[in-house]
């Protein structure tokens, strides 16, 4: 304000329409922000206690999975022929051919190759007492090269070995011969990167197969399985651990001697997700609350600014007709914008009070001086009272309206307001006025005029003033004018002006009558006087009082109207 | 470990069919034979330590029994030549209860061997033994096939039907070789004098071999310990 350049305030829309978005934009923060926290939090506890819930799968289904495999090694154990195979084989290693035995090896090995087939095995090997392999068959075939030891596995149940670079868990039993025992036969299962995604798809997250320490197979990135392996022997039971700059749930499903499978699932992994989707939510409640917020705001806006609007026009409207009668109607929108009405109209109220009593005091102080003028001649003295209250009667027989009345009303009483100009003797003077007199008597309505001009208020009585001795002829003054285009109220001044004038007496001469006068009038009507108003006069003359036609001056000391008497 | 005795059984086949190819004939002398008799004693089970097979033994019927374990023990001298008439025998090993009854049979080299079915169902007998390798295919309840035996050795039997049968015949190219009674005892008469091995074998336990010195007309006693290996060693 105080600055160089004035801005523009804003419009109240925008206003409201900003509130209400930061608002709404305030509140969003604030509760994405309460929910990310506590996302998290309960996303620590749902993956924790999922990852608890799939160890007791992972129990169940490895401990029915171990019998299954276990059952299914057993019944292949019953083959007749690779248990004949076997045992002639162990029985004459030593002494037969090449050849021969070669032959019972290859029984051995086909009967081996059949059952992994069949049961899809991932390594089936067939051991004799030694635990020293005779075949074996499968995808790992390689890494159970024949002769090789299965040092620790014997008996029935699963144990994991570690053969070749490969690590496999171990179901065997053994070949039986009329209750004695021939050999074993081992389905492994490889502890690979296979193994640990089916861990990982039981267990709903990641897992990971540990030897001493060591991450053998998992399904982990490899940052983050490097730093598990880095956390060595460490983690044992459930927990949160830091891997790779995340906070990981860890849950041990079991453990085979120093073997250990666990699960794992990535705490922040899921928190973004479960985030990402709260994210989603919250940004379509944050557009359907913005948009609330801003048709909201719109419409508060338009019930505030179109009456402030439809006020702040019939102001601009009431200044520009300088008019402050009317009350402006109360919106009705709100109590503040109607009280804001009612102060105004209030004020207008006063200010129309004012302007009453302002006019009031001129018209009286005109009116004071309209009667001393006329008071300087006695024979004069309340003229202008009298020629107001004919011409109303003409004008209330011609059918005027009631503001040309008003206007006539006054007109009439300060009609010869100009003759101040005019001295005394010339006013006076008894007899036949020089061409100079009679000069200054003409110049008397032009004066009225010029006096009348400084007075706002009374600018529509100065024609009256002005032009009250122009004749229909155009032979009146001080213009000439003629016929019509003299404004009704002046002829009708000049018509009641004449009419009081001969009907009052003179220093020089009495009063006609009034008969005499209409004579006077009617003989001059068309060219000094307007016919009509001369016969509206005559129309009117009876009811004025109801008296004889005044001689009187007294008989036209009408009560003032209240406006004026004020 | 089963393992370990297992592989002292294979060993010891082995040895023996060594002893049998290198050892020097001794030639029968008439008359004048001598005798032995002895008994075996078995400190071990030859039963599986745990056995965990799908099936439960199928034993069919309450009449099956369990053999005693000296019957499964056959003793035998190892180095002594076959006799140029050596007489053909004929036995049978019967198929019965889901078992070869008996489970060890020796016999001399050309002997038949008769493989009754005793049982209700099929059974089936095959070996794929060096000696013998043969398949006599199913055959039903109250059949019986019958197989030749000419060369020494060890012949496995099994039947292609029951996986957990199986029978052993010992063919020998001299007939001094005898299966203990139920109690381990045993005797051989009419054994040609002179230090021989004498062998006792058991087909998974392994073997225990003695020298004996065989005197005309006189008994020479030997006992036998089987298994090899202590118990729980």
């Amino acid at each position: 304000m105080g600055g160089g350049t004035r801005r523009t305030p804003p419009r109240l829309v925008t206003r409201a329409l900003v509130a209400s978005f930061l608002t709404v934009a305030l509140v969003l923060g604030a509760v994405f922000g309460v929910l990310s926290v506590t996302v998290r939090d309960r996303v620590r506890q749902t993956v924790a206690d999922n990852l608890a819930s799939a160890q007791q799968v992972f129990t169940g289904v490895e401990a029915r999975r171990q019998r299954e495999m276990h059952a299914t090694v057993a019944t292949l154990a019953e083959n007749p022929t690779l248990k004949a195979a076997l045992d002639t084989w162990l029985t004459e290693r030593k002494g037969a051919s090449a050849a021969t035995l070669e032959q019972l090896l290859a029984t051995v090995q086909r009967e081996a190759n059949k059952i992994a087939d069949r049961v899809s095995a991932d390594v089936l090997a067939v051991t004799d007492h030694d635990d020293r392999i005779v075949a074996s068959a499968g995808r790992f075939a390689a890494e159970w090269p024949r002769g090789g030891a299965l040092a620790g596995v014997s008996g029935p149940g699963g144990r994991a070995v570690v053969m070749g670079q490969g690590l496999y868990q171990v179901v065997s039993v053994p070949l039986l011969l009329e209750d004695a025992t021939i050999g074993s036969l081992h389905l492994g299962t490889a502890l690979d990167a296979r193994y640990a995604r089916e861990l990982a798809a039981l267990s709903r997250g990641q897992a990971a197969i540990i030897r001493n320490g060591i991450v053998l197979a998992s399904t982990l990135d490899a940052p983050v399985s490097a730093a598990l392996s880095a956390l060595g022997d460490g983690p044992i039971g459930a927990q949160v651990v830091q891997l790779a700059n995340e906070s990981w749930a860890l849950q041990p499903l079991s453990q085979i001697d120093d073997v250990r499978f666990v699960a794992l699932a990535s705490i922040d992994a899921a928190a973004r997700g479960q985030t990402a989707a709260a994210m989603v939510n919250l940004a379509w409640i944050g557009l359907g609350g913005v948009s609330l917020a801003m048709l909201g705001s719109i419409w508060l806006a338009r019930t505030l600014t179109t009456p402030i609007n439809d006020l702040s026009q019939s102001m601009t409207d009431m200044a520009a007709a300088e008019r402050v009668g009317d009350p402006l109607q109360p919106s009705g929108s709100s109590r503040e914008l109607d009280q804001l009405t009612e102060t105004f109209n209030s004020l207008m109220r006063s200010v129309a009070a004012a302007e009453a009593e302002a006019e009031a005091t001129y018209l009286g102080a005109v009116r004071a001086l309209a009667a001393a003028l006329d008071a300087r001649d006695p024979y004069t003295a309340g003229h202008s009272e009298r020629v107001s209250a004919l011409s109303v009667a003409i004008g209330h027989e011609l059918a005027l309206d009631a503001d040309a009345m008003e206007t006539l009303r006054l007109g009439a009483l300060l009609h010869d307001v100009g003759k101040i100009g005019v001295p005394d003797e010339v006013l006076r003077k008894p007899g036949a006025l020089t061409a100079a007199e009679f000069d200054a008597i003409k110049a008397h309505p032009s004066a009225g005029a010029r006096i009348l001009r400084s007075i706002p208020f009374l600018a529509p009585h100065i024609p009256i003033v002005e032009l009250h001795h122009e004749r229909m002829d155009g032979r009146g003054y001080p213009y000439g004018l003629m016929g019509d285009s003299i404004p009704p109220a002046a002829r009708i001044v000049h018509v009641a002006d004449a009419f009081d004038a001969m009907t009052s007496a003179r220093a020089y001469r009495p009063g006609r009558l009034p008969g005499e006068a209409i004579a006077e009038l009617r003989r001059c009507a068309g060219t000094d006087f307007d016919g009509e108003a001369v016969e509206a006069l005559v129309a009117a003359l009876p009811r004025l009082a109801g008296a004889p036609p005044p001689l009187d001056p007294a008989v036209f000391q009408w009560a003032p109207r209240s406006r004026v008497s004020a | 470990m089963t393992g370990r005795r297992g592989a002292a059984c294979v060993m010891a086949a082995g040895a023996m069919v060594v002893s049998m190819a290198t050892s020097e004939p001794i030639a029968a002398q008439g008359g004048g034979a001598g005798r032995v008799a002895g008994v075996v004693t078995l400190t071990a089970s030859a039963a599986a330590p745990s056995p965990a097979s799908a099936y439960s033994r199928r034993s069919v019927g309450a009449n099956a029994r369990a053999l005693p374990e000296a019957r499964s023990v056959v003793v035998y001298f190892a180095d002594i030549v076959a006799l140029a008439d050596l007489k053909a025998m004929r036995t049978e090993v019967a198929q019965r209860d889901e078992q070869f009854v008996p489970h060890v049979v020796a016999v001399t080299a050309g002997s038949t061997v008769e493989f009754p079915n005793q049982d209700l169902f099929f059974h089936n007998v095959f070996s794929l033994s060096r000696s013998a390798t043969f398949d006599l295919g199913r055959y039903p309840s109250g059949s019986s096939r019958s197989r030749l035996f000419p060369k020494p050795g060890i012949v496995k039997i099994y039947c292609h039907i029951h996986s957990q049968m199986s029978a052993v015949v010992r063919v020998f190219e001299h007939p001094w070789f005898t299966i203990p009674d139920e109690g381990g005892a045993f005797v051989i008469d009419g054994v040609p004098p002179g230090e021989h091995t004498l062998v006792a074998w058991h087909e998974r336990i392994g073997e225990r071999r003695d020298r004996v010195l065989i005197r005309s007309g006189a008994t020479s006693n030997v006992t036998f310990t089987l298994p090899v290996l202590e118990p729980g060693s």
